[in-house]
This record gives structure tokens, C-alpha cells and sequence, in this order.
């Protein structure tokens, strides 16, 4: 009957044995189990956010009065920077692979991920970096303080001339990131490829493995490049070549090209997976079917590809010749295509649905009703008269703000409310829930809605200090950014205290569709263990009243009484 | 459940209401468009109101979508809500092609359509003022008469951590951009330090300075009035302090300046990072490393940054 | 979602998945994102290249070409030598196996002692300009991972004295192997960018 093939090395990983009681210590160990890596993953990044989301108030409290008056302005630069490092490559990255760690294995039916020791080593660089880069504050002349683009030859300043310096932290940290992510990804997508269960062929996978996929060939593809070019500024910085540096040869905008060539398409590899969660999740509680299951997937590599087409519209204003800015004009705006074709299939599925607005269901409401936003101003930007206007201002601040948080961020609580009683076995408390969300929508828009018009009437970002005609856009914005950090409050508090103390979950609380939802709730160590249900539908047949597997009530018998 | 039912005959309700919310709905568009005009400062060169009028359509376009998506999202959020013990599913539809084929089509010419105008306003742009950007280690000297449509200039621009300094054909130095109105003028923008970036909100236009190249640069003003000059590309520590203005007046004005200022002797022109920097230094230099600020250009008019601006 | 009905007796066949053998997946997507950051310096060299004022430092006339070119020649050589050691490995003439795998190793090595001494006798350094930061860059990058898999091969060699070391498969001697031939071919490609495109 059943002569099973594992990985020997995958039985011989340090995993807690079936059935015996959770050890909180396998969360501070180099354990190998992809579930208990996604929560390291998980938790590491939200413990960032916090650490983010407090520079980002003392940035908000610096500009909430005109001139320069709470934090030097040095200091000031050093903690944008340090802001947006630390929400990028510490909370964005991570809690995404935390997400791709639970769910990629769990919905594709495989034990665990390709090479479990791979997966724990990659996730073990995070605090290595996160120690560099929070160290870096203690480094001689404080933190690297050139934006998180740290265009050089501002970088290259180091003004007071240490080799150990914040900026040399900062590349260090930032290479170390990439490392991670590069392991990370070679690992998801040989995953994804080699260990499906039977029967799940391409078209019968869930939309999330589809876009993590799709996001994690960006990683492969669009890192490189950054670190070679982070490997010249480092060189530049401390070892005396001249590759960016004008006086000597170099051209700084060429490290403009290296840079942005990953760290746009970066922003679809954080939205790829969130576009994931809106796809599982609207179809789970409007009780339908995603509307056009194989053009939504497909979408994900459309966008994939028009990705790595499109860093020159960050440079329409540095000088970049005008036939190369009309190519980039049109291959940013074909973006909109397969990402409309996703929005539009979001709209079907709930059309006739029969909606539950739960909190995580209004976390992806409200994340889809800011992405439509966020595509009409990135439309915008993508022209090139109206971004040189307003490139480098507020209005691009609010755009990638109303991208990066109100969407992914979004999808990322989405995410964690709908797929925690899963992982934790507990359920969360509903009402804190909706306080979040509450909280978090009305900061959120306060927070980057009255940036726009502080944009269009000419404020730079990245200031210190600005003219009093803009004052009332950033007051309005600053009480929204402290409402953003109050919202915290609900969000902690019910995880704690619902991961200790909450309800037992059923294995399937949402009755959702999805191998991982066959799955006892926490599933146990090696998932399906060597019975892997054999698919035999494509995904979210709701309504449909055909099962997703072979023997499906043997699984959901097994699940109910694990 | 909504009132429409999939039928063989036109359903005339839905037709209805579809007709009238997209009537609304292309009336609020072209007041959002109309609306955005006020979003921005005066309109005060050549190429501002190609600028406002594509942002107005963008908007317009925009608005319809959004409102158009949003509209709906409320549709079914007032219209497809389940009751509390209801665990009925939705209506089973698995998608529709050819609805699906419609949606990736009319994005597809709605962009081309949006790019290529984009592109046309562009390139009349570039006949306003065209820009050039010299590749690093050109001799500057070479530079003469770049733009021959220009009425005045060479003017060089220098950006500096962080100053403007701006010197005129005849070699008057000054820290406000003085320019005549209604004249096409032409800029050498040269940086000696890092990237800083010419931006004049009431221009609509903005050019980074890369150090190292030479970039000529031409525009056309078309309003009097003090403007804003904002350094837009991050340029260290005080870089939010880095802006002067740009006074546009009437052309004879303009002369009586240039020869009014050719008399004046060199001092030391506006720096407006100094203060800042100053203070930092009083309080012990406590803060993180910065470079300090260059020295001041010597001018023969600092300007008075007292006088308010008007945009 | 299916609705349980504990009265039905469930006739099921587990269903199971081979779990093994992606090792080689891995190590294929590995290299072609490392190839991306070759592609990428040799953009930045092109650019640099067809853009920078002043391209080669004062008093250096452009690199020699002859002794590269034995080295290279050595090196691509050393991929075919490998692939020999694939072969014998295959037919399981162990020792054979080792000698050529042996050949290849000291080929590399004569290959990094090559760019030792071209590295030793140049006129340039890493500060000189564009170019000489380039030179080192590239050439120390791409030694970096000739070194990496002569002790790769190393690592294998050792390992073929283990007994049983080759019942699951030839997995590690072939993945050492695949690197062997990018490496080289990432050389031609840079031999032809640096040396032949001056």
C-alpha cells in the first residue's frame, strides 16, 4: 500500500515528537519545522513593526510643527532611513516569509518545505542583520542617514571618516538581508516545483502558492543586482574605488539603475503574496468561487514580468534620455493591466456572494478599497509630466504608503486574523479585531490621504522642515500616524492574550476550502504525514458541491479528531 | 440576494440603474477633474497648464474608476451581506470569459491611450524647454549657446550642501533666481558636491543636478511673482533648509536689476543651513555626523528670504 | 467543505508524494540567480566602459593578453576534464574517477595561481579609476568562485571514499560539476569583456 519516500533528513529534524506538548522553547531553537519557522518569521517581524512604526512617530512628530525643532535634523535623516530599513527588510520581508513558511507547505500538502536547514538558516540571518542594523545607532556618528535608497555619492560622505560607520552597517545589513532572502527563495520556489500532492497540478493551486511563486522569482532575479550594486558602494565607501564617484570617473547614477532594478519590482514581491491573501480570502467569505481562477493566476507572472521592465521611472528626472522614458512611461502603465484583471476578479467574487464581514474580511475591504486608490495615483506617477512634477515629494510618499501599508499591511493583518486559529489552535477575540481595523482605517487614511495634496502643492519628502503653507496637510497627517501607533494596542493585546487564553479552534472555524484547512488546528509537525490527500479539484469550489480531495471526509474525520 | 436574475431578456431594472450610476458616476469625474486644479500651486510657466490639464484627465479617468469600483464594493457590502446564522454559500459562478477578456482589454487601451497623449504632452515639453545632459568630464567651456532658442542665458546654477548660487551672462552672482517673465530662458545646472534637484512647484518642473555632468536646461516663465525653489533630491543633513526663490518680473525690471546688482559688491549670500548648523554647534555638536555646510557663495545680491513668497 | 457523517465506514487509500531528488532543483534555480549578479557587474562594466571620461588610468596601455589566455584556456579545458570524471563516476570506476576529479582540481588551481601572478604583475590597483576598480572586482569575483569549487571538489573527493557515499545517487558530484561549467562559462564571457573588448 503505502511505501513512502521522505527526505531521511526531514524525519531526523529536531521536531517535537507528534502528540506531545508544545514546547515554547522550539521558537527560540534552530528548529527546522516550516510552521514553527513561519511564527519565528512572524513574530520577529511584528516585534519590527513596533520598532518601525516608533521611528516613524518620531518622524511624524518632528513634522507636525514646520520647522526643525523636536530631533536635530541629522538625527532626523537617520531615522527616516533607519525607518524605512527597518519596516522593509525587517517587518515587510520576514512576515511575508513567515506567511510563504506556514502556508506554502501546508496548502500544497507537502511535510515540510525542500531543505528544512536551509529554511531555519535563512530565517537565523534575520536577527544577525536586525543586530547589525540596530547596532548600527550605536556606530560612531549614529546611523546610516542617506535614505533607504542611499544614493551615492551622498552615502559616500561619512563625514567623520571611521571604516565601521552607519552606512557600512547599513550595506552589511542589507546584503546579509539579501543572502537570506535569496535562501529563502531558492527554497519556496524548488517547493513549490518538486512537492505538490498528488494531483495538484499548477491549475490546482491555491492563488497564494501561485503569487508567493511569482514574488519569489522576483527575489531571485531582482537580488542579485542589488547586491552587486551594494557590493560597489561598499566599495566606494571603504575600500577607495571609484565606481560611483564622480571626481574619480564614476557615475552616480548608475548605482540608481542597480538599485532600483530590484527595489521596484521589491514592491511586488511584498504585494504578490498580499494579492494571494485577497485572493483566498474573499472567496472564503463571500461563500464563492474566485471569479476566472486561471486569469488571476496567471496575472501574478504578467506582473512578474512587466516588473523587471519598469525601475527607470524612478529616474525620469535625473537626466534620463526621453525615448527612455517613454518605454518606462509604457511598460509601468501596462502594470495596471494584469493587476486590474486581479482587482476586477476581486469585484466578481463578490458579486451575488453572501458576505462576512469578519475582521479578517474587513482587512481586505479596506486594503482592496486603498489598493484602487493606490493604482490610480501610480498611474499617475507613471506619467512622465505629472512625476516631474511631483516625483520626489509628498504625493509619492502618500502613493507608496497607501501601497505598502494600506494594501499589504492590510492583507497582512488579513492574513494573520484569518489564518491564526490554524497555526495557534486558538481563536482570536472578534471585537478587538474590528477595533484594530477601525483604528487602523481611519489612521491610515488620515494618515497618507492629506499627503497627496501636500505633494501637488510642491513639498519635497524627506524634509526636516517645511513652509507653513503645508502645515495642515501634516498636522492631519501626524494625529493619524499616532492613531496608527494607538491601534497597536488592540492588535497586541488580542494576540497575547488570545494565543494564552482563547477559545480552541475547530480545524476549519471559516469552513474553507484549502489542504491546510483539512489540517487539525495547530497542524502537526510533518502536516499530512505520509497520507497526503490526493487533489482532485481546483481551488475555492464554493457553492459548488464537489470535494477538493480524494476521500475528503476521511481527512476532515482525521482533522476532527487529531 | 440582488434583485438581478440571470435571464434571457434585457433586465430593464438593471439597466436602469446601471445607466443612472454611471451617469453619476461620470459627473462626479468631471467635477473631481475640474476640482484638481485648485490642487496646485499657480500656473506660473510655459509648461504648467500642460501638466494640470493631464493631471485633470487623470484624475477624471481615475475618479471614474475608483468611485465606479468603490460604488460597487458598497453595492454588495449594502446588498450581499449574509445574515448572522446564515452559512449559505454565494451564487457558484467560477468566472465568464468573455467578461474576463473585456477587463484585460479595455485597461490595455485605456493605458496605451493614457501613455501615448502622455508621450505627445512630453514631447511638447521638450520643444518648451528641452533639456541636455552632458556626460561626465565635458569641458563646461563647450557649452555655448546649447539652447538657441533661449532669450536669456547661459544662467549657471551651482547647488551646493546646501546653497543656490546662481550667476547670470554679465557675471552678476546672486542667491535668488532673478528671471524675466515671458522670456525663454537657459540653465547650466552643475552640482559640486552630491545629487540635489531643481524644483519649482509653480514651474511644474524639476531636474535633478547630478555632480560630475553638466545638464542644460531651458523653461519659460510666465507669471511675476516670487516662487519657491526647492532642492527635491535628499542632500543631506540640511537639506529641508536648501531653498531660495525665483523672483519672475517684468523684463525692464529685470535689466534695472541685473545692472543695479553689476555695481554691488561681492558679500556673502544667503546659507541656509548655516543657522541650524550654528546652533548644532552650540549645543555641543551633539546629533549625528554631517558634513558641515559648504561656505556661503560670494554674491553681489543675497536676496532677502524675509520677503514672502507667493507659492 | 464536506459534511461528516461518522456512521460511514471510509474505504481510503493513502496517498503519498517522493520527496527526494530536488536537491538538484535547488542547486539549478541557485545558479541561475547568481548568474543574474554576473549579468549585473558586466552591465556595470559595459556602461562604465562606453560612458567614463577616462577609462584606463594614467600609464597603463590596456592588459596583456597572452598569459590570460593559456589560463583560459586551462580553465575551459577543465571543464571537459570533469565532465570525464562525470563519465567514469557513471560507470563506477572509482579510482578513475578520482584521478581525473584530481586533474580538475589542479587545473583550477593553476588557474588561481595564473591570477595570482597576473594580479601580482599589474601596474594598477583597485583605486585607480573606474577600470582597475572593475579589473579586481571582477576577476576577484569570479576567483572568488573558482576557489569555492576546487574546495567544493575537494569536499567531494574526500567524500568518495565514504562507503555507500553513491547508493542514493550522484547528486553532489553532478551539482559540483553543473557549478564547474557556469564558472567557466561566466569566464569566457568576462575573458571576452575584459581582455578582448578594449
Amino acid at each position: 500500500m503505502t511505501i513512502t519516500n521522505y527526505d531521511p533528513r526531514i524525519l531526523k529534524a529536531p521536531h517535537p515528537v507528534p502528540g506531545a506538548p508544545d514546547n515554547w522553547k522550539r521558537f527560540f531553537s534552530f528548529n527546522t519545522d516550516a510552521k514553527v519557522i513561519g511564527i519565528q518569521y512572524i513574530v520577529t517581524s511584528l516585534f519590527f513593526l513596533l520598532v518601525g512604526g516608533l521611528l516613524a512617530m518620531i518622524v511624524r512628530g518632528e513634522l507636525i510643527t514646520p520647522p526643525a525643532d523636536l530631533v536635530d535634523p541629522s538625527v532626523y535623516n537617520g531615522l527616516y532611513t533607519m525607518h524605512g530599513t527597518v519596516m522593509l527588510f525587517l517587518f515587510l520581508f520576514p512576515i511575508l516569509n513567515g506567511f510563504n513558511n506556514l502556508l506554502i507547505p501546508t496548502m500544497i500538502g507537502a511535510p515540510d518545505m525542500a531543505f528544512p536547514k536551509l529554511n531555519a538558516a535563512a530565517f537565523w540571518l534575520v536577527p544577525v542583520f536586525a543586530t547589525v542594523l540596530m547596532g548600527s545607532f550605536f556606530a560612531p556618528g549614529g546611523p546610516a542617514s542617506s535614505g533607504w535608497w542611499s544614493y551615492p555619492p551622498m552615502s559616500l560622505q561619512n563625514p567623520l571618516g571611521h571604516f565601521i560607520n552607519g552606512q557600512f552597517l547599513w550595506i552589511l545589513a542589507v546584503a546579509l538581508s539579501g543572502i537570506s532572502s535569496i535562501m529563502g527563495a531558492v527554497n519556496f520556489v524548488t517547493t513549490i516545483i518538486r512537492m505538490r500532492a498528488p494531483g495538484m497540478g499548477f491549475f490546482k493551486m491555491p492563488i497564494f502558492v501561485w503569487t508567493a511563486w511569482a514574488a519569489q522569482t522576483i527575489q531571485l532575479i531582482g537580488l542579485p543586482p542589488l547586491t552587486g550594486g551594494a557590493v560597489m558602494l561598499l566599495f566606494d565607501l571603504s575600500f577607495g574605488t571609484s565606481f560611483f564617484r564622480p571626481e574619480g570617473g564614476g557615475d552616480p547614477v548608475l548605482f540608481q539603475h542597480f538599485f532600483w532594478f530590484y527595489s521596484h519590482p521589491a514592491v511586488y514581491v511584498l504585494v504578490l503574496p498580499v494579492f494571494g491573501i485577497f485572493s483566498e480570502l474573499f472567496p472564503v467569505y463571500a461563500r464563492k468561487p474566485l471569479f476566472g481562477y486561471k486569469f488571476v493566476a496567471i496575472a501574478s507572472f504578467g506582473i512578474t514580468f512587466l516588473s523587471m521592465i519598469v525601475w527607470a521611472h524612478h529616474m525620469f528626472y535625473t537626466g534620463t534620455p526621453n525615448w527612455m522614458r517613454h518605454i518606462f512611461m509604457f511598460t509601468t502603465m501596462l502594470i495596471a493591466v494584469p493587476t486590474g484583471v486581479k482587482v476586477f476578479a476581486w469585484l466578481g467574487t463578490l458579486w451575488q456572494g453572501n458576505l462576512r464581514l469578519n475582521t479578517p474580511m474587513l482587512f481586505c475591504l479596506g486594503g482592496l478599497f486603498n489598493f484602487i486608490f493606490a493604482g490610480i495615483t501610480g498611474v499617475m506617477l507613471a506619467t512622465v509630466p505629472i512625476d516631474i512634477h511631483v516625483g520626489n515629494t509628498a504625493f509619492v510618499v502618500a502613493h507608496f504608503h497607501y501601497v505598502i501599508f494600506n494594501t499589504i499591511g492590510f492583507g497582512v493583518f488579513a492574513g494573520i486574523y484569518h489564518w491564526f486559529p490554524k497555526f495557534t489552535g486558538r481563536m482570536y477575540y472578534e471585537g478587538l479585531g474590528k477595533v484594530h481595523f477601525v483604528l487602523t482605517f481611519i489612521g491610515a487614511t488620515l494618515n497618507w490621504l492629506p499627503l497627496h495634496w501636500a505633494g501637488l502643492l510642491g513639498m519635497p519628502r524627506r524634509v526636516a522642515s517645511y513652509d507653513p503653507e503645508f502645515a495642515i496637510w501634516n498636522v492631519l497627517g501626524s494625529i493619524g500616524a499616532f492613531m496608527l501607533g494607538v491601534a497597536s494596542i488592540p492588535f497586541i493585546l488580542n494576540m497575547v492574550s488570545s494565543w494564552a487564553r482563547g477559545p480552541q479552534a475547530p480545524p476549519n472555524p471559516w469552513r474553507a476550502i484549502g489542504l491546510e484547512w483539512l489540517l487539525p488546528s495547530p497542524p502537526p509537525a510533518e502536516n499530512f504525514q505520509d497520507d497526503i490527500p490526493t487533489v482532485i479539484s481546483e481551488p475555492y469550489g464554493y457553492g459548488l458541491g464537489h470535494p477538493l480531495v480524494e476521500d475528503e471526509e476521511f481527512y476532515v474525520r482525521r482533522s476532527l479528531e487529531a | 440576494m440582488t434583485t438581478t436574475t440571470p435571464g434571457k431578456g434585457p433586465n430593464i431594472g438593471a439597466i436602469v440603474i446601471i445607466t443612472i450610476a454611471v451617469g453619476l458616476n461620470l459627473v462626479i469625474a468631471k467635477m473631481m477633474a475640474n476640482w484638481s486644479y485648485s490642487w496646485f500651486p499657480p500656473q506660473a510657466s510655459s509648461a504648467a497648464p500642460y501638466v494640470d490639464d493631464l493631471f485633470a484627465l487623470e484624475t477624471g479617468i481615475g475618479s471614474f474608476i475608483f468611485f465606479g469600483c468603490t460604488g460597487f464594493m458598497g453595492w454588495v457590502l449594502l446588498f450581499n451581506r449574509a445574515g448572522k446564522y446564515d452559512e449559505s454559500d454565494g451564487a457558484p459562478i467560477e468566472g465568464n470569459t468573455k467578461l474576463e477578456i473585456t477587463w484585460t482589454i479595455i485597461p490595455l487601451v485605456t493605458v496605451f491611450l493614457i501613455a501615448t497623449y502622455s508621450m505627445n504632452v512630453n514631447m511638447k515639453l521638450q520643444t518648451l524647454g528641452p533639456k541636455h545632459k552632458y556626460a561626465i568630464g565635458t569641458d563646461p567651456t563647450t557649452l555655448i549657446a546649447n539652447d538657441p532658442k533661449a532669450d536669456i542665458g547661459p544662467i549657471d546654477v551651482i547647488a551646493r550642501q546646501w546653497s543656490w548660487e546662481f550667476i547670470y551672462p554679465n557675471g552678476v552672482r546672486s542667491s535668488e533666481l532673478h528671471l524675466p517673465v515671458d522670456q525663454r530662458v537657459n540653465f547650466r545646472l552643475i552640482s559640486e558636491d552630491v545629487l540635489h534637484s531643481f524644483f519649482v512647484p509653480a514651474f511644474r518642473l524639476k531636474q535633478d543636478i547630478i555632480p560630475g555632468s553638466i545638464i542644460s536646461y531651458s523653461l519659460t516663465p510666465t507669471k511675476e511673482g516670487r516662487f519657491r525653489l526647492r532642492d527635491a533630491m535628499f542632500s543631506g543633513a540640511y537639506f529641508s533648509q536648501n531653498q531660495t526663490n525665483v523672483v519672475v518680473e517684468s523684463e525692464a525690471t529685470y535689466a534695472d536689476w541685473l545692472k543695479k546688482t553689476a555695481g554691488q559688491p561681492l558679500q556673502p549670500g544667503l546659507d541656509p543651513g548655516r543657522s541650524l548648523y550654528d546652533r548644532r554647534l552650540a549645543r555641543g555638536d551633539k546629533g549625528w555626523a554631517t558634513v558641515p555646510p559648504a561656505p556661503p557663495p560670494m554674491v553681489n545680491d543675497p536676496g532677502d528670504p524675509s520677503i514672502p513668497h507667493d507659492a | 467543505m464536506t459534511a461528516v457523517n461518522p456512521e460511514v465506514q471510509l474505504n481510503h487509500t493513502p496517498g503519498h508524494v517522493k520527496h527526494d531528488g530536488h536537491n538538484m532543483t535547488g542547486f539549478v534555480i541557485f545558479l541561475c540567480s547568481e548568474s543574474v549578479i554576473f549579468l549585473a557587474f558586466f552591465a556595470g562594466y559595459a556602461v562604465l566602459k562606453l560612458t567614463a571620461p577616462q577609462w584606463l588610468p594614467d600609464g597603463v596601455d590596456g592588459l596583456e593578453v597572452r598569459m590570460p589566455l593559456i589560463n583560459s584556456v586551462v580553465l575551459v579545458s577543465s571543464s571537459f576534464v570533469a565532465y570525464g570524471a562525470e563519465v567514469c563516476l557513471h560507470a563506477r570506476k572509482l579510482w578513475r574517477f578520482r584521478a581525473v576529479w584530481l586533474l580538475t582540481m589542479a587545473m583550477g588551481s593553476y588557474f588561481i595561481y595564473g591570477q595570482y601572478v597576473e594580479w601580482s604583475e599589474l601596474s594598477f590597483s583597485l583605486s585607480s579609476g573606474v577600470f582597475g576598480g572593475l579589473f579586481y572586482l571582477l576577476t576577484g569575483f569570479h576567483g572568488l568562485h573558482v576557489i569555492t569549487g576546487v574546495l567544493l571538489m575537494g569536499l567531494m573527493l574526500f567524500r568518495s571514499f565514504k562507503p555507500g557515499n553513491y547508493d542514493k545517487g550522484e547528486m553532489g558530484v553532478a551539482s559540483v560539476s553543473l557549478f564547474w561549467h557556469f564558472v567557466d562559462v561566466i569566464w569566457i564571457l568576462l575573458f571576452l569583456l575584459i581582455y578582448v573588448w578594449q
